[in-house]
């Protein structure tokens, strides 16, 4: 049970009927793009699927389908950035599927908090309340976009559980190393592990979330299974996938991309139409998945169209500096 | 040996190696690779670019072949398509740059001006553009008419530009990835080891082909 109050950008009261209609339409494209066929049919529209196991998703209605138009889920599954498993976009798909285990996994969550801990994926959900939905743009610094129904829970609890030190200021996300399963890991595409930081203030905001799957199915080794950070407001390379490790520090962490190339990514990464990347225009993106032609070409919003949620946080931030 | 060599002396295998690889996108689109049917567009602009950078190595590896072997008759046979791959190699870029166009401006034209200006602004498509420029000029100027009004010396002279296109292909080939793109080492590392050989070769003063191909 989700306990919240209502924000003014909710949908409000009246447009439940509408939303559950589409929701009902939602899931039939939706068993029809995985192809889970007649056994669908045993599951109730309000339950969707479980994402971790055991977990059944519920819908935030902060996020509904209904106000974005969802990508197929074979595009979400079948086009990705996992530099761990090779640079094409086919190659995660192919790679992160030969024997990588991600289940069982264990993510740790120490550095100044008061509560450390280590935790069993399973446990933490559990510990945490379970899981919802919720649908977010999803925006790639490389200029293509996509919307993504998520299933996970917000950071926001996960930083509570922990308990952080007034000191705390920011979190370090460390992925996975297996260079034995991880074909780019080997061919040292980049410096491995993979990190990416949050300042604290941008782990509670209410966006910040952490996935477990995608479309109420357990979310794809190609997608950062078990557990994979979603910033909709930042571009795609801060959602740091497959997360082992959460350090609380006082200074601000490295990210992994900065490292490699900090005259064109930063640590803020912030999703922003006005600041070009040095080698293209950040204006607009293509929308994936949308056909022989593709699916053409839209203006990209500032902070992704998360704005109001976010821009607080950057008040008095040159953005122009701090890309 | 010697069929390779009367297959390479023939236009019709030619054009055929040439215009396969512009086919190839249409395989796993046909296949409904997801993977590359998110973005079929991008795909297809990158496959394009790729096939003008392979085939711009390949003409400017015949007359270093010649020279290097001047007996061999697979790189004499090469020679007798240089203008045609060369050519080709700027109709591939032709392609990629219109699909670059399509890609960013979704088909209005109203917005070719916004494109022009940003890629004027940032060096990898300034780049690109330049390469596309210079293949442009070439073409045009290979037509026999443009050989006699320029005349053999000039023509050469201009035509030398080609390798400057190579080096900024290279460069915009390198850049169009967030890390460095091996293949580019595959496309360009050979050519540029030809070129080192034949300038060496050229370089040693008794040997009859230098002083024939100088």
């Amino acid at each position: 049970m989700l306990i919240r109050s209502p924000k003014d950008w909710e949908l409000p009261e009246s447009a439940v009927t509408a939303e559950q209609i589409y929701r009902l339409r939602n899931r039939r494209d939706f068993l029809k793009s995985v192809g889970v066929g007649l056994a669908g049919a045993a599951f109730a529209p309000q339950a969707l699927l479980a994402a971790t196991a055991g977990f059944p998703s519920k819908e935030n209605p902060a996020y509904p389908a209904s106000a974005l138009k969802p990508t197929a889920y074979e595009y979400i599954t079948s086009y990705n950035n996992f530099y761990e498993f090779g640079t094409d976009k086919s190659e995660p798909k192919e790679y992160a599927n030969k024997g990588w285990k991600t289940d069982p996994w264990t993510i740790e969550v120490f550095g100044l908090v008061n509560k450390p801990a280590k935790f069993d994926v399973n446990d933490l959900v559990g510990k945490l309340g379970g899981i919802e939905q919720r649908v977010y743009r999803h925006r790639c610094v490389e200029a293509w976009s996509m919307v993504i129904p998520w299933d996970g829970f917000p950071l926001a609890k996960l930083v509570a559980l922990a308990d952080p030190k007034p000191e705390a200021k920011f979190l370090l996300f460390t992925s996975f190393v297996d260079p034995k399963n991880a074909i780019g890991q080997r061919q040292g595409n980049l410096d491995y592990p993979y990190i990416e930081g949050l300042r604290l203030d941008e782990a509670t905001n209410e966006l910040a979330f952490i996935a477990t799957g995608i479309y109420g199915k357990p979310i794809p080794n190609q997608n950062g299974a078990p557990l994979r950070l979603v910033t909709p407001w930042k571009y795609g390379f801060k959602g740091i996938k497959s997360i082992v490790k959460i350090e609380f520090t006082a200074k601000m962490p490295q990210n992994t991309w900065k490292v490699m190339n900090g005259r064109e990514y930063g640590f803020y990464a912030n999703v922003n139409p006005l600041v070009d990347h040095p080698r293209w225009s950040q204006a607009s993106e293509r929308i994936i998945g949308g056909g022989v032609f593709g699916g053409g070409r839209q203006a990209t919003l500032m902070f992704n169209g998360y704005e109001k949620q976010v821009a607080s946080l950057y008040k008095g931030l040159d953005l122009e500096r701090n890309y | 040996m010697a069929f390779l060599e009367k297959l390479l002396r023939s236009k019709a295998f030619v054009v055929t190696l040439i215009v396969l690889p512009g086919l190839w996108p249409a395989w796993p689109l046909l296949r409904h690779d997801p993977s590359v049917l998110a973005d079929p567009l991008k795909y297809v602009l990158h496959h394009l670019g790729f096939t003008a950078c392979v085939l711009l190595a390949v003409v400017l590896s015949f007359t270093p072949l010649r020279v290097l072997f001047p007996k061999w008759g697979v790189a004499l046979a090469l020679n007798r398509h240089r203008r045609l791959v060369g050519v080709s190699a700027f109709v591939y870029a032709a392609l990629h740059l219109a699909t670059h166009l399509l890609y960013e401006t979704g088909g209005d034209t109203s917005a070719l001006g916004r494109v022009f200006k940003a890629a004027a602004t940032k060096p990898f498509q300034l780049v690109g553009l330049a390469a596309f420029v210079i293949l442009l000029v070439l073409a045009v100027t290979s037509l026999n008419a443009a050989v006699r009004w320029l005349g053999g010396k000039r023509w050469k002279n201009l035509h030398r530009l080609v390798y400057i296109a190579a080096g900024l292909a290279a460069y915009h080939q390198i850049e169009a990835r967030k890390i460095f793109p091996v293949q580019v080492l595959w496309i360009f590392g050979p050519l540029a080891v030809l070129e080192i050989a034949r300038i060496i070769r050229q370089r040693m003063p008794r040997s009859p082909v230098a002083a024939k191909a100088a």
